[in-house]
């Protein structure tokens, strides 16, 4: 059987393994080792495009070209960190007597099950297969979101679900308006929905019809993506989510949405030239940044400053992206990969503190955690520096490679004010974290023992997470900046 | 000449099914409106695949007729039963102005339709502007109502919309894609009505407004 094929097979198989339930142990192995060799095939057929032989299968309708396989590759590593940090999560928290059957069928059932959809995401060629996986990530995960049965959690899910979903009629409208607008030109059957078919075509695209299709499906599948003025589900789900679900949906989905994205942005960029799609994510882009700001300066909830920090960094990606140019297309596929690496450690960091606390409200947290909880607290202050990009951590180098492409481009004034927001991001997410790590203690609430923190696999993870992440700071290994190189050719429609 | 008025009545039946949904506040009423609506929906594919001899959107048809106007009202009835709530309340905006409002939604949806190539039978261009109107008023509803089953009926309209599109204006998509659609819609209906039972079941309402507690 073909490779692509089995990078899908693996999750799907785990999925349904940890869907019928059985005892813990077998679980625990086989989701870490089903999201582990899921991970290994998905780098093996990253492999095999490096080598010169794209992977398809199913009559091209999944193929993997230069952008499907690095956000492949990313997707199978945040799967393979979430499996092993999920089993850690459970652990404790069955440790503590709060795992139902339910609860533990519904994890190790759905987390393979999003990491599946999520990699069928990218590796769709055809729009409608596109649309499918996409729909399949939000039914994954809605039960992940309600997960813990509260008032809140439901209420999350619910917003979620409804936005979600409304999200998706808008993708599929645009889809439906973009095949409408090839009538005639993209042929019969099947393969007329393919991407590569599209682009083959797409001069003779009618351009009201295009146009009209490329912002329903930029606003749906941006909806997915987090992107303002539809991120208003994100704080609230990745509250409720727990922590290994969280990371999914803040590296894998956003990864996979963004895909979606730069498909629809290719095909309008190659028929009505980059300027509509363009303009429309730099200015959605822009919009997530700004909004994100307020946010974190009133913030009360980590893992809602989480989220706003995920929208910040959709919003960077977006305006990469907008900003045209190949200079800013490798900033933005860079910083995808640097925010894979780095966004991990953060969500794990934060969930393990949550988890120490049995909530994760500021309040409840208090400050000063460093000398209740080191090594998590030292974590979570380095995720802060790593994600708000600051120097001499990777993403630094990401965002500047951004900012600079966006100095020398058409767009000079919105670059000053992304930059001037970036900055404002900095300090409101440093001073958050820096007061929840180092701040004083101030009443007794601060200086009472929580549950200690243990050496387990999720602790395990959790550093491991952190040094991958410092490491991809000095050294990037050759394959994966050659993905990036190839990711950034597709983007900025070299051959 | 005939065909061409059929795909019209259809696509205005569609349209004024989506306005009565948001005149009135039974839910039931609501339910069989949106059935009545996927019922005209498949009497489209049907009338396509007749006249220009597209047999595949015979199982289009059929899928929606079955899926549609059966499967899914049926399902949604039952959900209403078991936690026994028919009415919707007093919704943000009242109904003749929630009329007016989508009456100046379709003027919208309408005024864009103008800007499509104008197509074989000269439908095209109503038929997506019967169906952005649609995606407008379920906007709207989804909005202005507060009960779950309402926003899942506004979410199904949007969604009867887009196959309008997709069966009226292009030779129609893909069996494989079509069939994937299907299956998700059905489990996402599902999932939908599982939500509304466990939030009736915590907060003994299923008034979506008190959903309320996650701010800022």
């Amino acid at each position: 059987m073909n490779l692509l094929v089995w990078t899908l097979a693996v999750p799907l198989v785990t999925a349904a393994i940890g869907g019928v339930g059985g005892p813990r142990k077998l679980n625990e192995t086989v989701m870490v080792g089903g999201l582990l060799l899921t991970f290994g095939l998905s780098v093996a057929t990253a492999r095999q495009f490096l080598a010169g032989v794209p992977p398809a299968a199913f009559g091209d309708a999944l193929r993997a070209d230069g952008l499907s396989a690095l956000v492949l590759v990313l997707c199978g590593f945040v799967g393979l960190l979430s499996a092993t940090y999920g089993v850690g999560y459970l652990r404790r928290n069955e440790a503590r007597a709060l795992v139902t059957p339910r609860m533990r069928r519904e994890f190790y059932g759905l987390i393979p099950a999003y990491v599946f959809a999520m990699l069928l995401v990218a590796v769709s060629n055809n729009l409608g297969i596109l649309w499918i996986a996409v729909e399949l990530t939000t039914l994954a995960s809605i039960f992940l979101i309600t997960f813990h049965d509260r008032d809140t959690s439901l209420e999350a899910g619910w917003k979620f679900l409804v936005l979600g979903s409304l999200g998706l009629a808008f993708a599929l409208l645009g889809t439906v308006l973009l095949f409408a607008a090839g009538q005639g030109h993209l042929g019969e059957g099947f393969s007329a929905l393919h991407w590569t078919r599209f682009m083959e075509v797409a001069p003779l695209l009618h351009p009201f019809t295009l146009r009209l299709g490329v912002v329903f499906a930029l606003i749906g599948y941006g909806t997915k993506a987090g992107l303002a003025p539809m991120h208003t589900w994100k704080p609230d789900a990745y509250r409720e989510a727990p922590s290994p679900a969280g990371v999914l949906m803040a590296v894998g989905m956003v990864n996979g949405a963004l895909y979606c994205l730069l498909r629809i942005h290719l095909i309008s960029k190659a028929s009505l030239g980059p300027e509509f799609s363009g303009g429309l994510l730099l200015t959605l882009g822009l919009l997530s940044v700004l909004i994100a700001m307020p946010f974190i300066l009133i913030q009360w909830n980590l893992k809602r400053l989480l989220a706003y920090s995920s929208i910040e960094h959709v919003g960077i990606m977006a305006v990469g992206v907008g900003l045209g140019g190949e200079a800013a297309a490798f900033g933005a596929l860079l910083h995808m990969t640097y925010h894979s690496l780095a966004k991990p450690v953060g969500f794990f960091s934060a969930g393990t503190l949550a988890q120490l606390h049995s909530s994760s409200d500021l309040k409840r947290i208090g400050v000063g955690t460093i000398s209740r909880a080191p090594i998590t607290s030292v974590l979570l202050m380095l995720a802060a520096l790593m994600i708000t990009g600051s120097p001499p951590f990777a993403l630094f180098f990401s965002e500047m490679t951004i900012l600079r492409a966006g100095f020398l481009s058409a767009h000079p004034t919105v670059t000053s004010v992304f930059l001037a927001a970036l900055v404002v991001l900095f300090c409101g997410i440093v001073y958050q974290i820096g007061h929840v790590v180092l701040g004083p203690p101030r009443d007794p609430a601060d200086r009472r023992v929580p549950l200690r923190e243990r050496p387990d696999l999720g602790m395990g993870t959790m550093i491991a997470a952190a040094i991958l992440a410092i490491a991809s700071t000095f050294y990037l290994p050759e394959p994966l900046l050659a993905l990036i190189r190839a990711a950034t050719a597709v983007v900025s429609g070299r051959p | 000449m005939v065909t061409s008025d059929l795909l019209i009545l259809c696509a205005a039946g569609m349209l004024v099914s989506a306005y009565l949904m948001v005149g009135q506040k039974a839910l039931f009423t609501a339910i069989r409106l949106y059935s009545v609506q996927s019922l005209l929906l498949g009497i489209v594919a049907v009338t396509m695949a007749v006249s220009e001899s597209r047999h595949e959107l015979f199982a289009t048809a059929a899928i929606t007729v079955i899926l549609k106007a059966i499967v899914i009202p049926w399902f949604l009835m039952r959900v209403i039963d078991r936690i026994g709530i028919h009415r919707e309340i007093e919704p943000f905006l009242n109904v003749p102005a929630s009329l007016l409002v989508c009456v100046g939604l379709t003027v919208v949806g309408y005024r864009v339709s103008t800007g499509f190539p104008v197509g074989a039978r000269n439908v095209s261009h109503h038929l997506i502007g019967v169906a952005l109107s649609m995606v407008l008023i379920g906007l709207f509803l989804m909005v202005t109502r507060k009960k779950a089953i309402t926003q899942i009926l506004a979410l199904l309209t949007v969604e009867n919309a887009v196959f309008l599109v997709a069966v009226g204006v292009t030779t129609g998509m893909p069996l494989v894609v079509e069939l994937g659609i299907a299956f998700d819609v059905i489990l996402a209906v599902l999932v939908l009505g599982i939500l509304v039972h466990r939030i009736v079941d915590r907060f003994e309402s299923m008034d979506v407004s008190r959903l309320s507690k996650l701010k800022g």
